[in-house]
């Protein structure tokens, strides 16, 4: 128990946090706490959970991705014009999938063997990426998305749970199990801590960058194609500004923007905590412009609780 | 530990930028509905006349002589509305060729709505190369005042075309905003017997016209539908997922809301899908009349949308802009025509619709 305690002690952190923040928000509205309110949380949190857990594992790596918004622009009407002119949907996805990972680890290649610096370097492809996403469409939306690719991206499944709630689990938890339990997810840490002992000490650390950057292209593609299905158009300007909201859910989740930590349960629960406030918010009918506030609140007071949480592990640590 | 709060206060610091509205750039000068000097102008509390009237007081417009060249910049095409306006200035400079008029129409814009610098620049450019007049729709309401300072130096003149508004232009060209919300608020009542649970969709609230549209809806609810009432009243950042994601809220929140207005079409289509998902009947109205907001309402999605026809806002910008040069006397704001479309005349021409007519020349 103990051991456990250690091991999740600063997930834990942000668990409670999240109940915090919902008892508040039931006591205010009970609305609130109704079961297809919490699913709706859960099923509106999907886009930018999925965006979040792939920028988690790049900015382990101390890197960062802020090509994500765009990327998704391009999947989407990509994907978008090749279903409508009739592309069997699991093809579709297997494309889609393959496209983000490509568009990913272009933007990995141009860090790791162009050595730009991870900001400027995806800040420069989100431009560009957005600015294929006009071209290929003129700037028009890309309508009639076929139903068949809806239901399967967004159609009920098990009940009520919707699959891309399943979608986002299954990336979470294979996300989880690349970064706790294989080599590549020790490199990742040990490249953000270290890049170049990691380097000195054998890793082919080019690759293992390229790779993550690839994977985060991955999720996000999922994640476009999750819009895709949810609003049945696939528009080029989509997903604007959606690349700070993901770092906002790493970071509220604990992921260190300087690299070398983080984890995929954090950010899994930062991107819920974010949305759970934003539903909270609305149903409560907090004045639009009182809700800035309160997000910025939030943020900055659970990244704060992160910084205490790590002083006070220092300082027991120091009188052991 | 001084990386990590370096680090730490690199997210605050982002997220902040976030929150408060990462395309803030848009607007720059005014927020939160308080006004600054610059942006003290109201077209929607001016004295404006509509182009009809305009026409039968001033008469024909003023010949064009020798070789005019007209500079239009508008805020960016990625969106459909800009590109119809385009295309109604093009429209416009093959009407003024048929007249056998040596006149030219260069219409640019911003890379971005967000490109507040790169519009300043263009404008400025354009002022340089002696443009006779500039019809111009800045980012916010305040990118352009320089560049319209200078034009004013250079002595040529400035029509300020919806949106964002120039305090220092000489007019004003564009559809009462506030007339917009009006006219969704009138049908909302009407369909709705005056009675029962309607909720807004806003865009970004810093944005002129978001304000408008709402205060609009608002005002005509207060005064002319009492028994309507606005149960909510959100933001979506123009953005079709967000606002999907507002409404299916909403929807399990207040189980008889009857209909949703929301600040533009694109968030419409969003509610739309929201709504469909429910299986309820709530009304989706929404604002701008882009193609998309047309196929919907024929196929029975989006319920009504308000079209302020961008196309024929053009030649009355350009019709205005001739005016001005040629020294007529034109008021300070021009309206340009809008309309509801629902099922009723979504497939009547647009030129029935606002009872267009050509303009005629001297």
């Amino acid at each position: 128990m103990k051991n456990i305690w250690k091991r999740f002690s600063r997930e834990l952190g942000i668990i409670i946090a999240l109940i915090l923040l919902m008892a508040i928000f039931g006591i205010i509205e009970p609305l609130y706490l109704t079961p297809t309110n919490l699913m709706d949380i859960v099923d509106q949190t999907v886009i930018n959970g999925l965006l979040a857990v792939g920028i988690t594992l790049v900015i382990i790596t101390g890197g960062i991705d802020l090509t994500v918004g765009s990327t998704m622009a391009i999947v989407i009407v990509a994907i978008g014009k090749l279903l409508v002119s009739g592309l069997h949907p699991w093809a579709a996805v297997l494309l889609g999938i393959l496209f983000g990972f490509v568009l990913g680890a272009l933007n990995g290649f141009l860090i790791a063997k162009m050595h730009l610096q991870p900001f400027i370097a995806t800040m420069g492809m989100m431009s560009v990426y957005r600015g294929i996403a006009y071209l290929v469409t003129g700037g028009w939306p890309v309508l009639n998305i076929p139903q068949s690719f809806r239901t399967m991206m967004d159609g009920d499944i098990l009940g009520s749970v919707p699959s891309s709630v399943i979608i986002l689990l299954i990336v979470s938890a294979v996300g989880y199990v690349l970064l706790k339990h294989t080599k590549f997810g020790t490199y990742l840490y040990s490249m953000g801590s270290n890049e170049e002992a990691t380097r000195l000490s054998g890793v082919n650390v080019d690759y293992n960058k390229i790779m993550a950057y690839g994977l985060c292209g991955v999720a996000t593609a999922l994640a476009g194609m999750v819009m895709l299905a949810k609003l049945g158009t696939g528009e080029p300007a989509a997903g604007q500004g959606y690349e700070l909201n993901a770092i906002a859910a790493a970071a509220v989740g604990g992921t260190s923007l300087s690299g070398g930590k983080g984890s995929i349960f954090g950010t899994f629960f930062g991107a819920i905590l974010l949305q759970a406030l934003k539903i909270g918010l609305v149903v409560c009918g907090v004045d639009t412009f009182w809700q800035y506030i309160a997000t910025g609140v939030i943020i900055i007071a659970a990244v704060y609780l992160d910084i205490i949480q790590g002083q006070i592990k220092n300082w027991k640590l120091k009188r052991q | 530990m001084k990386k990590r709060i370096l680090a730490a206060l690199l997210t605050v610091v982002m997220t902040t930028a976030l929150v408060t509205g990462c395309t803030s750039t848009e607007t720059g000068t005014t927020d939160n509905g308080t006004t600054t000097e610059d942006a003290a102008f109201n077209p929607d509390e001016e004295d404006g006349i509509e182009i009809g009237e305009l026409r039968s007081e001033l008469g024909a417009i003023p010949a064009v002589e020798g070789s005019v060249k007209l500079g239009a910049v508008a805020k960016a095409f990625e969106n459909e509305y800009w590109r119809t306006l385009k295309e109604g200035y093009g429209v416009f400079q093959e009407k003024l060729q048929a007249q056998g008029y040596d006149v030219t129409i260069d219409v640019t814009s911003a890379q971005g709505e967000g490109d507040e610098q790169g519009q300043l620049s263009v404008v400025k450019d354009m002022i340089n190369k002696k443009y006779n007049a500039l019809m111009l729709s800045p980012i916010s309401d305040g990118n352009l005042v320089p560049g319209v300072e200078d034009a004013k130096k250079a002595g040529i003149p400035v029509v300020n075309v919806n949106d964002g508004l120039i305090a220092n232009a000489d007019v004003f060209v564009g559809p009462k905003a506030i007339q917009n919300g009006e006219l969704a608020a009138e049908w909302i009542a009407e369909k709705l017997g005056g009675k029962g649970q309607v909720a807004i969709v806003i865009g970004m609230p810093k944005a002129f016209a978001a304000r408008q549209r709402t205060a609009g809806f608002e005002q005509y609810m207060e005064a002319n539908a009492k028994d309507i009432e606005i149960v909510a009243k959100q933001n979506a950042d123009w953005d079709r997922s967000k606002a999907k994601d507002l409404a299916d809220t909403w929807i399990k929140q207040y189980p008889d809301l009857k209909a949703i207005f929301c600040n533009n079409d694109t968030m419409a289509l969003g509610v739309v899908e929201a709504v469909n998902a429910s299986g309820k009947d709530i009304l989706v109205v929404g604002v701008d009349g882009i193609g998309e907001a047309y196929d919907s309402i024929r196929s029975g999605g989006m319920d009504a949308t308000i079209d302020s026809f961008p196309l024929y806002k053009a030649q009355i910008a350009g019709e205005v802009t001739l005016r001005l040069m040629g020294g007529q006397e034109v008021p300070r704001v021009i309206w340009t025509p809008q309309a509801l479309i629902d099922s009723t005349n979504v497939d009547q021409a647009a030129e029935e619709i606002i009872g267009w007519e050509e303009a005629t020349f001297e």
